[in-house]
């Protein structure tokens, strides 16, 4: 043997070798049975020793093992580039201690640019939840509650500037002015019977109107805003009066609220509605509105633990129960003692969830919040307390979940798809090359191995296009053995001697491999930069594919070779 | 065994035939595209959300649609898919709500919808996916961008590594491959998305890889058959490597139609872009690539027969 067969020997096997080694963790962890693993759960010997295995194992994609992929953009409106900076920062850490107190094992979150934060949550099983979680601002405000004059005067406000508005867009804009009223007119007969209580809170219900009449018409042309606003007191969750908003009538007050008209609101206060429809002993349904102040009395930042429990005062429902630091205690005694007898709203994201009368001053620093929660409600509500607030709004800009389910049949399918693809390709290469076609065989096994093993080394993440990009590579793999046996084949034409023609289609056939699968590469590349999650899966597959299928060619293929060719009694090749 | 021993078949003579089926396979496609307003992008690119549930016992799509439309979902397109599990037979509903920046909870309001309007029967979230306008438009230009750039260095390489002319020849094959490819999605109503365009980015270095070994071997023979035409070098270089361009198309061909066959729901489409990409690829190389090169030779020497006007 020359000595650059030698080396040529010593490189393959070397590769081949050390890429079994590397891959031995991933076949122990494919190979954990379901019981084995569902044993690991009772077990903690086994589950870190099946942890320390899965570790080293080759990662799969959230596309085959089921999970959730979410790009979420955090709104830095008026923030300069530092505070906006230190926003994403600040989202990223909480965002962090939230998904680490949901207890998701190996979640990836990472800042994408300067506003975007990427988070990837392997093996979930409640995705809805996890997003209100994650997304959920968890804002927590305790604000004094106004007394009813106050929202008396607010309403009033607020019908005359809604009126000076519609006076304005009525003129210039002629006919189309006249929709609004008409669309007003159109709404159901009860919301105009209790509209007209709105005008005198104290006055018995009257009769149903006819819904329509010139009457109300009037009203509400009059009362722009107020005749949304009911008033009862015979609210389960609410104790005394209340003002709310009709079911019927929330979509339109919440659109009149974020209109410009709705500034007339003084500076100093601020109206909430309440976090979920509440109802009446007589049935009547809708959101309770309250006039609190806009400054809050403290705020969740005070907060030192939070933790969900029974609620005490009801049999079904969940409470979440908080204590506050010194500061946050000192602040809540302060507030509490000057304000007995009046009402505290418990502020979550700017709906209120709660707002109990004060009844003694509360200098323990321990509260309650209490507004029907369920126990998971309650139990999530608690961990996003002590998690802490985001320091800005977060929306989700691009969501990927796939489910178990799926992610369990993609494995099945694919590697059933990549299997039947390989054995073909390899039955068709040795029927039509005979005993170099097994020598490709080789070289191809060899070729996955090690791209297996590159996976499984540098954590590159397995998804199903990525398996795709395997089969794919197992196809090309195999041209650059076929250039070279075609090459070697018409140089046999030639009539040269076996070691002659396959030195001569070597010689040739390389300059071809190195140009063709540079081409397939620089795809690769391409693809690697534009591509996101699974496609980037199928980028790395395959450009790895490419260039660890040229070097089996290359070295395995061209060792094999000329060890059949180094026989001076052969004269021919099983080509 | 063999194929193509050895074969002299007169590929530069095919090229007039080729074209003209090039063009009307061209057609087809554009004509679709014009009639449905261009290609039917998926909501990686306009923004949306695609819902795949399974439900059990599975309910006949109409009232699937029903209970949407209920919900205040009434223009949501429902399909449904079937295929072998790990799990048994599975039966899906594709629910897509397109074009609206939906947000974050229409997929899960689709699903309570859903829950609550079909009582008795089990939900199975399969997947979601969720994109909106902003992040949908973002995609649209990566994968413009990507493609362009694709075209561009590969132009480039081949520039390089042959000659201008070389390079220029092969994207008109590259853009011949694409084009028709992205026709034949629209002609079968299928839509574009994300692993679409990977594909079409895979292709595009495929075919070129094709083609560059008919170029190589062009190269090569004009070094040693300097006296025959250049259409004669061409058409024995095609002849000389057809046998490999076959072959190598046919073994990926193999593994990419087994992934279209076997390889489930996720990414049939993906692997059927690649199978039918492979064949129009290595049509190209062949028929289109080449022939150009011919093509723009003889017009080279036509030009220069032509009386040169006097200065």
């Amino acid at each position: 043997m020359s000595r650059a067969q030698q080396i040529r020997a010593g490189i393959c096997a070397l590769a081949v070798i050390i890429s079994a080694i590397v891959l031995i963790p991933t076949f122990q962890s494919w190979s954990f049975s379901a019981a084995e693993r569902a044993a690991a759960e009772r077990d903690p010997a086994l589950a870190e020793r099946i942890a320390r295995v899965d570790a080293k194992a080759i990662r799969r994609g959230l596309d085959l093992q089921g999970g959730m992929y979410l790009v979420m953009e955090v709104d830095q409106e008026g923030m300069t580039s530092d505070q906006a900076l230190d926003a994403l920062k600040r989202v990223e850490e909480i965002v962090r201690n939230r998904v680490d107190q949901f207890g998701i094992s190996e979640p990836i979150i990472q800042t994408q640019g300067t506003n975007r934060l990427i988070v990837q949550l392997p093996g979930l099983q409640d995705p809805e939840r996890a997003k209100n979680l994650i997304g959920r601002t968890a804002r927590l405000e305790f604000r004094l509650v106004r007394p009813a004059e106050e929202m008396q005067s607010v309403l009033s406000r607020l019908d005359e500037a809604f009126k000076a508005a519609a006076g304005a867009s009525a003129e210039p804009a002629g006919a189309a002015g006249s929709a609004e009223p008409a669309g007003a007119a159109a709404t159901p007969g009860a919301a105009a019977a209790d509209s007209q209580r709105a005008a005198d809170p104290f006055a018995p219900l009257p009769p149903l109107a006819g819904a329509g009449s010139a009457e109300d018409e009037a009203f509400y042309k009059d009362h722009p805003f107020s005749a949304y606003v009911n008033e009862d007191s015979e609210f389960l969750q609410q104790h005394g009066w209340a003002y709310y908003v009709a079911e019927e009538d929330f979509a339109r007050v919440k659109k009149l609220l974020e209109s410009p008209a709705a500034r007339a609101v003084p500076v100093n206060l601020s109206l909430q509605f309440g976090d979920k429809w509440a109802t009446t002993r007589s049935g009547k349904k809708g959101r309770l509105l309250y006039l609190v102040n806009a400054q809050a009395g403290l705020t969740g930042d005070r907060l030192q633990s939070a933790r969900a429990e029974p609620d005490h005062e009801s049999t079904v429902y969940w409470q979440v129960s908080f204590s506050l630091d010194r500061r946050g205690t000192s602040m809540f005694g302060k507030l509490t003692r000057e304000n007995v007898g009046r009402q505290l709203a418990i502020s979550l994201d700017g709906q209120i969830s709660s707002a109990p009368v004060i009844q003694t001053a509360i200098t323990q620093g321990q509260g309650r919040i209490t507004g029907r929660f369920t126990s998971q409600e309650a139990s999530d509500l608690a961990l996003l307390l002590r998690a802490g607030a985001l320091p800005a709004t977060v929306t989700i800009e691009e969501e990927r979940t796939v489910g178990p389910g799926l992610g369990r049949d993609s494995i099945r399918q694919g590697v059933t798809a990549a299997l039947i693809g390989a054995l073909i390709v390899v039955l068709f290469a040795v029927f039509y090359y005979r005993l170099t076609g097994l020598v490709a065989t080789a070289a191809l096994a060899a070729n996955v191995l090690i791209l297996l093993a590159i996976l499984a080394q540098f954590g590159l993440v397995l998804t199903l296009p990525g398996l795709a990009g395997i089969v794919l590579t197992v196809g090309m793999a195999i041209d650059a053995n076929v250039l070279i046996n075609e090459r070697i084949r018409e140089e046999l034409r030639k009539s040269k001697t076996v070691r002659a023609a396959v030195d001569a289609g070597f010689h040739n056939a390389t300059r071809t491999i190195v140009d063709a699968n540079l081409t397939t590469l620089l795809a690769g590349i391409i693809l690697l930069w534009f591509g996101t999650g699974p496609i980037k899966g199928f980028a790395v597959t395959m450009s790895i594919g490419i260039v660890s299928s040229v070097f089996t060619a290359l070295v395995m293929t061209r060792f094999f070779l000329e060890l059949m060719a180094r026989n001076p009694q052969r004269t021919k090749l099983s080509i | 065994m063999e194929l193509f021993r050895e074969s002299n078949i007169d590929f530069v003579k095919m090229m007039r035939g080729a074209v003209i089926m090039s063009l009307l396979m061209i057609a087809a496609g554009l004509a679709s595209l014009a009639i449905k307003g261009g290609p039917r992008w998926s909501v990686d690119f306009t923004g949306g959300t695609v819902l795949r549930v399974a439900i059990t016992p599975t309910p006949p799509a109409a009232d699937v649609r029903r209970v949407l439309a209920g919900a205040g979902y009434a223009g949501v397109q429902v399909q449904e898919s079937e295929y072998q599990g790990a799990a048994g037979r599975v039966h899906e509903f594709i629910i897509s709500l397109e074009g609206k920046d939906t947000g974050k909870d229409a997929a899960e309001a689709m699903q309570h919808a859903l829950t609550a309007g079909l009582p008795g029967t089990t939900l199975e979230l399969r997947s979601i996916d969720a994109v909106g306008a902003k992040v949908g438009g973002e995609l649209r230009t990566a994968a413009a961008n990507s493609v362009f750039a694709s075209f561009v260095v590969m132009i480039l390489y081949i520039a390089v590594r042959f000659v201008f002319r070389y390079g220029l020849a092969a994207v008109v094959a590259l853009i011949h491959d694409v084009t028709i490819t992205v026709g034949l999605f629209s002609l079968l109503d299928k839509e574009i998305s994300l692993q679409i365009v990977a594909a079409l980015l895979t292709l595009i270095g495929y075919s070129i890889n094709d083609t560059i070994v008919v170029f190589d071997r062009i190269r090569e023979n004009m070094r040693f058959r300097r006296r025959e035409g250049y259409a004669e070098v061409v058409n024995a270089s095609i002849n000389q490597t057809l046998s490999r361009t076959v072959l190598t198309s046919g073994f990926t061909l193999i593994t990419t139609v087994c992934l279209w066959l076997l390889g489930g729901p996720v990414i049939r489409d993906f692997a059927f872009c690649l199978t039918f990409g492979i064949v129009i690829g290595t049509y190209s190389s062949i028929f289109i690539a080449s022939p150009i090169l011919v093509w723009w030779a003889q017009r080279q020497v036509v030009d220069k027969r032509r009386p040169q006007p006097a200065m």
